[in-house]
């Protein structure tokens, strides 16, 4: 468990740092079948591990990748890409890991902690995904912070309580993969209307 | 009960199913009979629910109600949007009832995040259904902030389940009932970093300020039938959700991060903004919009204030609102068409171009400006005399300035829109000397 949640926080900071949004998706396609594996080695291998397991690997490392893939697929090469990291977000990011493990150091006294290296590895995924969604401003990388902060939840559920119930495992997939859905064909319309991928191009709206 | 608020929804999806070819334009009325049939079904069987103050009921009464309403104001807005995929539009629209009514009845914090989540892709997917670059901006402003706030939420929503694990009760760990009765196991400062968790998460889904900066945006490029569900209902059940949370895991008073501090807080950050937003909007929807920012601060120092008297008055006060705003969306929507603007400077001369709508429009106005006797002028009064009897004076002083703002503005606005402001009234520009305007008269003056 603890290897597949550092696979996950790996892919979550090579998702910040990489501007090349085919690369991107690859660390979306990592991070889920990451979790799938995690889902399948956290216990016994019951029914519903197994097709938990099994929709998290088609949703997060199959489906959602590959849409955004094919949508981004059509687009000229000059939209494939993000523009560079600032860098307030490079510190940022160190400063985010300083505070998740001040927050562990906090938390720790209350026993929530199952799993310690865990909880750091979800905590951060889920502070790097945040940041992203910030200092990213690609629509597909949005979307994929999205998606990385989900993952992050995840593992962080796994840290605190095994996992979280059926129920809700299987909602969140759903709730995932329509938001998705919606988004990526949301980019494929910005994209369309307004000759841009970028998010900064969205303002004429006050707010 | 619950198979019967879930019939109305289904049906409806049923009927974008089966609606083929030359079927799909009847689409709009079946729908509209349907709800209509299936919320008369459900009122009746629930009465005596509601008639004994059983809060589930109601809410789920008042959800059916402005549905019912949504769904015929749909059949007039069809008319007016012939370019709309009906099939789309239904579709998503159903999910949306759903999402709301499973919110409205839902028992457990869990159902009741999934429903909240799902309430916004649904909304966001009708709101991309407007089909111009604005509504494609809104509805994507509105899923991205909207699912980092969920997801804030259901950061402390897990720490929660993680600090009751040892009951190995599955998700019924987070019905309502069983938090509150074993809250005192999960840990003070866990309790306090799930409570700031969940009611800024949540509070994204409000609109609570500052977590509100999609909200304008949304409800003003939504099909109008939508911001009346949007506006009237969503909002206040999220702030429900909230409240239901907050008394289930409740904090210690003495601390600041308590829920009751944090929805004083932000109910009062929100009632000054939303008021003094309101002088300054063009935009016809987006004065209701912002409106709505108001009202659910209002609401929301109901609710944190927590006596008795400010909770009643606060679920009044949501009852009020989800009529009064549902039906000025409507309105609004069909003001829209007519003078082919939403700006508010375009829309004037309205008692004299469109008279019943102007009655309609100036009667809702009035009440959501709080003039008695319309529903929400007690209910204000209600949340206020419970803050004099609590000694709240910050909370008091607040409101009662953000409430004469909020009347003027909105006033302002309705005069304006009535009659062309004071300045152009015909009448009166007939009994200056020489015709003028009352300004140019005051000017040589």
């Amino acid at each position: 468990m603890a290897t597949a949640g550092l696979l996950v926080f790996l892919a979550a900071g090579g998702l910040l740092w990489s501007r090349n949004i085919a690369r991107g998706i690859w660390f979306l396609v990592f991070e889920g079948g990451a979790l799938g594996v995690m889902v399948w080695t956290s216990g016994p291998l019951t029914l519903a591990v197994a097709v938990i397991g099994a929709v998290t690997m088609i949703v997060k490392a199959g489906l959602i990748p590959y849409v955004m893939h094919r949508v981004m697929h059509r687009w000229p090469q000059e939209f494939r890409q993000d523009s560079s990291l600032p860098l307030w977000a490079y510190g940022m990011a160190a400063l985010l890991v300083l505070a998740v493990t001040h927050a562990m150091h906090l938390l720790a006294s209350t026993g929530i902690m199952l799993h310690q290296a865990l909880f750091f590895y979800g905590l951060a995924t889920i502070h790097w995904g945040l940041l992203m969604v910030v200092s990213r401003r690609h629509v597909l990388s949005q979307v994929a912070a999205l998606v990385s902060v989900e993952n992050g939840l995840v593992i962080l559920a796994a840290s605190v309580a095994g996992a979280l119930p059926t129920f809700m495992e299987l909602g969140m997939l759903g709730d995932l993969l329509v938001a998705a859905g919606l988004l990526v064909w949301m980019s494929w319309r910005i994209h369309h209307h307004l000759q841009s991928t970028d998010v900064a191009t969205l303002k004429q709206l006050r707010g | 009960m619950v198979i019967w608020d879930g019939l109305g929804p289904v049906g409806v999806m049923v009927f974008v199913l089966a609606a083929k070819g030359p079927n799909v334009h009847k689409l709009p009325r079946q729908v509209a009979w349907w709800a209509t049939m299936t919320c008369l079904a459900t009122a009746g069987l629930s009465f005596p629910a509601i008639w004994r103050g059983q809060d589930t009921a109601i809410l789920e009464g008042i959800v059916n109600l402005i549905a019912v309403s949504s769904a015929w104001d749909s059949v007039i807005w069809r008319r007016e949007h012939q370019a709309i995929s009906l099939r789309a539009y239904y579709w998503w629209w159903s999910l949306f009832w759903l999402s709301l009514n499973v919110i409205a009845w839902s028992p457990n914090l869990a159902v009741s995040w999934l429903a909240i989540e799902f309430s916004t892709l649904a909304s966001g997917a009708l709101i991309v259904l407007g089909n111009t670059p604005q509504a494609l901006e809104a509805a994507w402003k509105y899923i991205v902030i909207a699912s980092v706030g969920l997801a804030l939420g259901l950061m402390g929503i897990i720490f929660i389940y993680g600090s009751l694990r040892s009951q190995g009760l599955g998700w019924q760990t987070l019905s309502y009932v069983n938090l509150w009765r074993h809250h005192a196991h999960i840990a003070e400062i866990i309790r306090a970093v799930a409570t700031l968790l969940v009611v800024g998460g949540i509070g994204t889904k409000v609109g609570l300020v500052p977590f509100h900066t999609w909200l304008p945006d949304a409800h003003s490029e939504a099909p109008s039938p939508v911001s009346g569900l949007l506006s009237g209902v969503l909002l206040g059940l999220c702030l429900i959700t909230l409240v239901r949370f907050i008394q289930a895991v409740p904090v210690p008073s003495e601390s600041v991060l308590s829920g009751p501090h944090l929805l004083l807080g932000f109910g009062m950050a929100s009632v000054a903004m939303g008021a003094l937003a309101l002088f300054v909007q063009h935009d016809i929807k987006r004065l209701l919009a912002y409106s709505s920012i108001e009202q659910m601060g209002i609401m929301a120092i109901g609710f944190g204030l927590g006596t008795p008297l400010a909770e009643t008055a606060a679920l009044w006060q949501y009852a009020f609102h989800a009529v009064i705003k549902s039906t000025l969306f409507f309105t609004s929507g069909h003001l829209t068409e007519r003078y082919h603007s939403k700006n508010l400077g375009h829309i004037t001369d309205l008692a004299r171009q469109h008279p019943k709508m102007a009655g309609l429009w100036a009667v809702g106005i009035l009440a959501l400006a709080g003039l008695p006797p319309l529903g929400l002028a007690y209910s204000e009064w209600m949340i206020l005399w419970a803050l004099w009897q609590s000694h709240a004076l910050w909370a008091l002083v607040t409101m009662s300035t953000a409430l004469v703002l909020t009347f003027t503005a909105l006033l302002y606005h309705l005069l304006k829109g009535l009659w062309g402001g004071l300045e152009s009234w015909p009448q009166l520009k007939a009994n200056t000397p020489g015709g003028k305007t009352l300004a140019e008269t005051s000017a040589e003056m």
